[in-house]
């Protein structure tokens, strides 16, 4: 059930994100090939040259490529042979997966703030709370930044799906759980990982959005 | 119950599938029956004869066919697994321990079977007859099987109207009598031996002594028709007092074999890893037996005899549901279709495997953690009953005894379960060693022993017999000399089969070998006692007795050197790696098992970040919170 579900899941966020390209309006080329330059001279080149920044993009980027090789090594056995990771491919996931954390815990530190909910970021809701409670809550007339609200939301998912995505694996080395718990927290892992990768496609694609609309 | 045969009992020896006789069917008393009846031989014609006469002293054995047989269908029960290796519809199952012919100066250790399991050689290839193969083996036989094959040869024939038949023997496992003799000096063992198949049951009962012996008679010996003069002719003396007025005896028979009977044929003992003697009270009984449970609490059957053998899988192979229940995984975790209602049995503790990852129980058998010696550097030499005539007399200690047989050997078993996965299981191996000749397939078949004992004999008359029993040492010229012999004596392509090599001539008459050739592979069989107590399972614990036991670059589980065992010097040297009967890769067993070194880094830095993503989780949620509440406080 899990292969069938990841790759209609996948399926659908790919789908959905080509439809979100195609349909909105982005400034800069829409020629893929210029557009994919210009992504990666996003990413690589440091757009504010302060160290703190280098570091941030560096960990951003490692994280990147850690996330990919684990997604490749944890979907590839099981989405396209259809078993359980295994032999080396097992051992590269392992190898990656502790420095995949350390880049995510830092990420979680110098990105928090940056990626906190304001009140511009959901006009309508400000309206909607200020109609339904009464309240004197500051509400404007701009419109809604839909991606930017989703990118958050993303990052948020990011790190709250990172906890049971690690712990789940982490907790079983310990001599605490029986076979059931093990089989239970492997099925944690097995989900929760599939919803983060997907969490991780959407904030990277809108992140490559937002900076080509320079909205962040 | 008391059974009296008298003539109101039931037809003898029921037909299959006919009449069931008295003892056929329990009437569900959980008391012991108490047997007090009368003995019967058989008589020339292979008949039930006359009611034994203690006063005779000529008196003929008793025939367990026909005196056990009065009550329990004889031919039911010799369809048993024990007595029906010889039929060749019953499904083999899975590999076991084979019948191992050795012979030290002619370079012979050779796994012999009549089941077809890969890797065993069926004793006509070898040229031992059914009554051949019983005289060196039937000594751990429960008789029945090869010893009741009637010969189509008219000499075998005659030989076998004297010798008699080694029928079923009842009292090898159900005589609860303390005297109940195997294999003592005038025990079961030895009448065998003596090919005194007749007369074997009777002499290991405790009311009956055999002397005299069918090889040591007169060749024109009858025992039907004995003469008193004949005084190396097999002769059996009853004890009067052992029988009633009527001349019936009392039995003391019991419905569950008790553990010392099955121990007669199934000791093992394992030897020092630094090849030192050691001695039973070194070694645990099996956990099982040490909380109470006997052999047949697991190992069960009905009239039939088909004992479970209690591995998974086995009710696949043989159509027994009871046997889902009572291997490992059907006593302690429910049966093999995952049903937890009938987990738990016998008070079998179900075990919650704390901390071990779900991987282990779809690659590793249970045995592999749980059962046989701990693991060291090396398997060690093992002894069992039937290879080594443990509990005969005159058995050779010393550790280097032929055969040899080394154990834990963890190997990735040939068969799958029934999932489909192969897992690894500990296993006793045995490099087989024998001349054979090699066919157009690049299959070996063993030469006959009467030819390799006049041939490769005469060549290898001047090699000396070590007094530890251990292999002469030979020497490739020697193997050279002997396969040209061999040839020389029409055999085609011979070779010699010794330590997973092959060797042979080539057209120059020079001696060449292949390494590693798959028809010199060793034969190996799992291991399931003894099983070892929870606390001395492989994987408990911390530090030293935990992951790393079998998770490290020293681990004897993967990187253990297994001795390659043979008489040719230039073989014996040479040793395997136990990942390589798992069919695993060096590269990659050796990198994971290097990686567990950074096991408690991975754990430290999973956590550390961890705790971190919770911190900032925890602290951006409360600031959330916060606004939320600032919001709802102005209204105030």
């Amino acid at each position: 059930m899990f292969q069938t579900v990841a790759i209609l899941a996948f399926l659908l966020t790919f789908i959905g994100i080509a439809v979100h390209w195609f349909l909105t309006s982005a400034a800069g080329a829409r020629c893929p090939l210029v557009g994919g330059v210009h992504v990666f001279s996003l990413l690589l080149i440091e757009q504010r040259a302060s160290l703190l920044g280098a570091l941030k993009k560096l960990c951003y980027l490692v994280a990147a490529v850690c996330f990919l090789v684990l997604a490749i090594t944890g979907f590839w056995p099981t989405l396209v042979r259809g078993e359980h990771i295994s032999g080396f491919l097992m051992y590269i996931h392992a190898t990656f997966a502790p420095i995949f954390a350390l880049c995510l815990a830092i990420l979680a530190l110098t990105w928090a703030g940056s990626n906190r909910f304001v009140a511009a970021d959901c006009p309508w809701l400000q309206r909607l709370l200020r109609r339904v409670t009464h309240l004197r809550i500051p509400a404007d007339n701009r419109p809604w930044r839909c991606s930017l609200v989703v990118y958050k939301l993303a990052f948020w998912a990011i790190l709250f799906l990172s906890l049971p995505l690690i712990l789940s694996i982490v907790v079983s080395m310990f001599h605490l759980l029986g076979t059931d718990w093990q089989h239970l927290t492997l099925a944690l892992h097995r989900w929760t990982s599939l919803v983060f990768a997907i969490a991780v496609i959407v904030h990277t694609y809108l992140a490559i959005r937002l900076r080509m609309t320079s909205a962040i | 119950m008391v059974v009296v045969s008298s003539a109101l009992s039931s037809p003898l020896v029921a037909a299959e599938g006919a009449t069931m006789l008295l003892g056929d069917e329990s009437d569900g008393s959980r008391a012991q029956p108490l047997h007090v009846i009368s003995l019967y031989a058989e008589d020339d014609k292979g008949e039930k004869g006359s009611q034994i006469d203690p006063n005779d002293p000529l008196a003929l054995p008793f025939s367990t066919r026909f005196t056990c047989g009065e009550c329990h269908s004889y031919g039911t029960i010799s369809g048993g697994w024990h007595f029906n290796a010889v039929d060749g519809n019953v499904p083999a199952g899975r590999p076991g321990e084979p019948w191992l012919y050795f012979n030290s100066k002619l370079g012979i250790q050779l796994p012999l079977s009549y089941r077809r399991w890969p890797g065993v050689y069926r004793p006509e290839e070898f040229r031992l007859s059914p009554s051949e193969f019983t005289k060196i083996f039937g000594r751990h036989m429960p008789g029945g099987g090869p010893g009741e094959v009637t010969p189509t040869e008219t000499e075998a024939l005659a030989e076998q109207y004297v010798s008699g038949k080694l029928e079923v023997n009842c009292l090898a496992c159900h005589n609860a009598h303390p005297a109940q003799d195997q294999g003592g000096a005038a025990g079961y063992a030895i009448q065998v031996s003596k090919t005194n198949f007749r007369w074997a049951a009777a002499a290991s009962c405790e009311f009956a002594d055999v002397t005299g012996s069918v090889t040591d008679a007169d060749p024109t010996y009858d025992p039907f028709m004995p003469d008193e003069s004949e005084t190396k002719a097999p002769r059996t003396i009853y004890d009067k007092k052992a029988f009633d007025a009527a001349g019936n005896v009392f039995m003391d028979i019991v419905r569950e074999a008790p553990e010392e009977r099955c121990y007669f044929c199934h000791s093992d003992l394992f030897c020092g890893e630094k090849g030192e003697k050691t001695e039973k009270w070194l070694a645990d009984e099996d956990i099982h037996m040490t909380a109470g449970l006997t052999c047949v609490d697991c190992h069960r059957n009905g009239l039939g005899h088909n004992i479970i053998r209690g591995y998974d899988g086995e009710a696949v192979d043989y159509g027994n549901p009871l046997a889902a229940t009572t291997s490992c995984r059907g006593c302690h975790l429910g049966d093999e279709k995952g049903n937890r209602m009938t987990g738990g049995r016998l008070g079998a503790p179900v075990p919650e495997h704390k901390g071990i990852p779900t991987v282990h129980f779809e690659r590793l058998a249970c045995t592999a953690c749980h059962s046989g010696p701990w693991p060291g550097d090396r398997p060690v030499l093992a002894k069992t009953s039937r290879a080594h005539r443990l509990g005969t007399i005159n058995v050779n200690k010393e550790v280097r005894v032929l055969p040899h047989v080394y154990a834990p050997v963890f190997i990735k078993e040939a068969v799958a379960d029934a999932n489909g996965t192969a897992q690894i299981a500990p296993h006793k191996l045995v490099w087989p060693a024998f001349w054979g000749t090699l066919d157009a397939n690049d299959c070996v078949k063993p030469i006959g022993l009467p030819v390799v004992t006049k041939m490769v004999g005469a060549v290898l008359k001047d090699v000396a017999v070590a007094e530890t029993g251990d292999w002469s040492e030979l020497k490739e010229e020697q193997v050279a000399q002997a396969l040209k012999a061999l040839a020389d004596a029409g055999q085609a392509q011979p070779v010699y089969v010794t330590g997973g090599t092959l060797f042979r001539l080539k057209e120059d008459g020079s001696l060449t070998s292949d390494k590693d050739h798959p028809a010199a592979a060793a034969y190996a069989w799992p291991v399931a006692h003894n099983v070892r107590p929870a606390a001395q399972s492989l994987g408990v614990g911390s530090g030293n007795r935990g992951c790393t036991v079998c998770h490290s670059t020293k681990s004897p589980f993967f990187f253990g050197k297994v001795a390659v065992d043979s008489p040719v010097v230039s073989v014996s040297n040479l040793t395997k790696t136990q990942y390589q009967f798992q069919r695993a890769p060096h590269a990659r067993t050796w990198v994971f098992a290097m990686s567990f070194i950074f096991r408690p880094w991975f754990k430290v830095i999973a956590i550390g970040a961890s705790a971190v993503i919770g911190i900032v989780l925890l602290l951006y949620g409360l600031r959330a919170l916060g606004a939320v509440a600032k919001v709802l406080s102005e209204r105030e």
